[in-house]
């Protein structure tokens, strides 16, 4: 099976002004323009089945968006190869929109002032969806997502989380086969996160929708994606399993600490007790967070000097999370050597 | 909310997939609607123009008969109508756009099976039902019971004006899109729509109409394609031009109306080449 979505040697760069601080840059641009190129995405090979749900992190600025641009053919590549379900999107936009969605977290498809329903109908008529189609798949959207009574509602009386709702609904009016969601639970509510979470997994189950998340939420890439892709500085850093992650790089630990009585010293103190292995300790509220590296010293070793240290009330071993192998990656403290690139890649 | 009433909505209406244009236009209507009452304002307010004008040009002519050949009964026909063509395409097509350019939801635009041009073709056309109609009952109300507007000088000089009308809408929008698509470059719109209107104003014979304006103005003015927004299908109206020039001057709309839609095409093309990279 070939891949539905396909990138090869995929390369943006951007021509940006140069100006220079205050009216005096301004003028000075005005006259003299200089423009710097920044190169967002550099060579980015991607390969994704139809049916595969894929998550597509990197901090800020990394590339994530340029690339989801790239593969909606809202911008044109500057250099490399893209296919998504056999069309090249920047040459026949129009084709390529028909088979996908995206989906944005802090944007809305929706007109404004309308009732959502009218908006639905009028995605279908855009996309040309036959009657019998829509009205099946308008029925199944209403019962998932539990649309019915936000129909008759303008969507700018929608609170945040009716609104995705009505967002993704508004999405897969068409039937995509490929569905962009960028940062889709941004803002959300732990319950209607969850929700949508398992609407858009149960989408993928029913329907084979292939999926390429961008999302800066771990609970959603846990949940959704098996396979996640990482980039950074317009490179691929990671390509390869989710729990892979956790596993290869999981030995940061944490202890949770609660203190009887948080003496202001006592971050000094667990400083002290620890000190040959160079902790990572944070002060809360009710006590300390004291993170080390597991290769260097044992979890229980760790307690045992904390609790002879500290008047120690409770103690909580939390396990490693993706999150913060992830967030180290974001700050740049840990490097993805090439050897552990992913089996795609 | 019961079941029924959630049931009921989703069946309703749509027998078959209307034409996405239409519906497109359809859609904008309703928005429109929800904002009539500014609409009616802003129409309104524009009028008190209409009202200055008329007393200036009652003043000019106590002493003369006709000016520019033009009659006072012309001339104020003139001034009521032009204001009246000029409300069709309000302020809401080319700033709905630009706001859309500047907060970065034109994606949705481009991720859609949609051709950009006649999209906003359509948005305009939604818009002009409601403020045109607007805009219609005070051209009429008041040119007719207070201002003595005149009827149409034949009844096919009325045909004409409806035609000259339709391509000069057409323009208007295109120009405004033309425009509006700058905000791609400059990221900011309210300069580049004040200068619009006011460019628009004036060439298009909004102000004062064309004859009255100096050689090279008139010039420019008669060669460019804005005078086919007003001061075309009114001369049609006034009966000031049959026969022959009657064929140039639709002609000139129609050649004027074809370079815009290329050239908005082309802008539009080249404006997606320029997308920032807002947002990462």
């Amino acid at each position: 099976m070939s891949p539905i979505v396909s990138a090869e040697g995929l390369v943006k760069r951007f021509r940006r002004p140069q100006k220079g601080p205050g009216l005096a840059g301004a003028v000075r641009h005005l006259l003299r323009p200089r423009h710097e190129t920044v190169t967002a995405v550099e060579g980015v090979d991607l390969s994704i089945d139809e049916g595969e749900s894929v998550a597509y992190v990197g901090p800020n600025g990394a590339g994530k968006s340029t690339t989801i641009k790239l593969l909606t053919g809202i911008l044109v590549p500057s250099a490399g190869q893209v296919q998504v379900c056999g069309v090249r999107p920047h040459v026949d936009r129009q084709a390529n929109a028909r088979n996908i969605s995206v989906v944005f977290g802090q944007r809305t498809q929706l007109w404004w002032d309308i009732p959502v329903l009218e908006s639905f109908r009028l995605l279908g008529d855009i996309y040309s969806v036959p009657e019998a189609e829509y009205r099946r798949t308008m029925d199944e959207l209403v019962d998932v997502l539990d649309l019915g009574p936000l129909l008759g509602v303008p969507a700018r009386q929608l609170s945040l989380g009716q609104r995705m709702r009505c967002d993704l609904g508004a999405a897969l009016v068409h039937s995509p086969r490929v569905l962009f969601l960028d940062e889709p639970t941004i803002g959300l509510d732990v319950a209607v996160k969850a929700r949508l979470r398992e609407f858009v997994g149960s989408m993928r189950a029913q329907r084979g929708l292939t999926v390429l998340l961008t999302s800066h939420d771990l609970g959603d890439i846990e949940e959704l994606c098996p396979r996640m892709i990482m980039i950074d500085k317009g490179r691929i850093v990671y390509d390869g399993a989710f729990d892979e992650v956790t596993r290869r790089f999981g030995w940061e630990q944490k202890v949770v600490v609660t203190l009887a009585d948080g003496g202001p010293d006592a971050a000094t103190l667990a400083g002290a007790a620890l000190a040959r292995v160079r902790p990572v300790i944070e002060e809360t509220a009710t006590g300390l967070v004291v993170t080390f590296d597991s290769r260097l010293i044992s979890s229980g070793e760790v307690i045992k000097e904390l609790a002879v240290a500290l008047p120690v009330v409770d103690l909580a071993l939390e396990e490693t999370s993706a999150e913060s192998i992830v967030r180290r990656l974001y700050e740049g403290n840990l490097t993805f050597q090439p050897a552990d690139h992913g089996a795609t890649s | 909310m019961t079941a029924t009433t959630s049931d009921t909505p989703v069946r309703q209406g749509r027998t078959a997939p209307g034409s996405k244009y239409v519906s497109l236009a359809r859609t904008t209507l309703q928005q429109a609607i929800a904002y009539r009452i500014t609409t009616f304002f802003n129409v309104g307010l524009t009028f008190i123009w209409v009202i200055i004008l008329y007393y200036l040009w009652r003043a000019a002519y106590s002493e003369r008969a006709s000016i520019a050949g033009l009659s006072w009964d012309q001339m104020r026909t003139y001034v009521v109508i032009a204001y009246g063509i000029n409300a069709l395409v309000g302020w809401r097509t080319g700033t709905a756009m630009m706001a859309a350019i500047r907060t970065g939801d034109v994606v949705f635009e481009m991720v859609r099976p949609l051709n950009y041009c006649t999209t906003q073709l359509a948005r305009a056309l939604g818009f002009t039902v409601v403020e045109g109609g607007i805009s219609m009952i005070f051209t009429l109300v008041i040119g007719l019971a207070f201002l003595h507007i005149q009827a149409p000088a034949s009844l096919a000089s009325g045909l004409l004006f409806v035609l000259a009308l339709i391509i000069g809408f057409l323009t208007k929008v295109l120009v405004v899109f033309l425009v509006s698509l700058l905000t791609f470059w400059t990221l900011n719109g309210m300069g580049l729509m004040w200068s619009q209107q006011a460019i628009m104003q004036i060439l298009s014979g909004t102000i004062v109409p064309l004859a009255l304006m100096p050689g090279w103005l008139q010039f420019v003015a008669k060669v460019l394609p804005l005078r086919g927004i007003v001061s075309t299908p009114l001369e049609f109206y006034l009966g000031n031009a049959g026969g022959w020039d009657a064929v140039g001057l639709i002609g000139l709309q129609a050649v004027w109306l074809t370079a815009l839609w290329v050239v908005a095409n082309l802008a539009w093309k080249r404006a997606f080449r320029v997308v920032e990279i807002q947002g990462g």
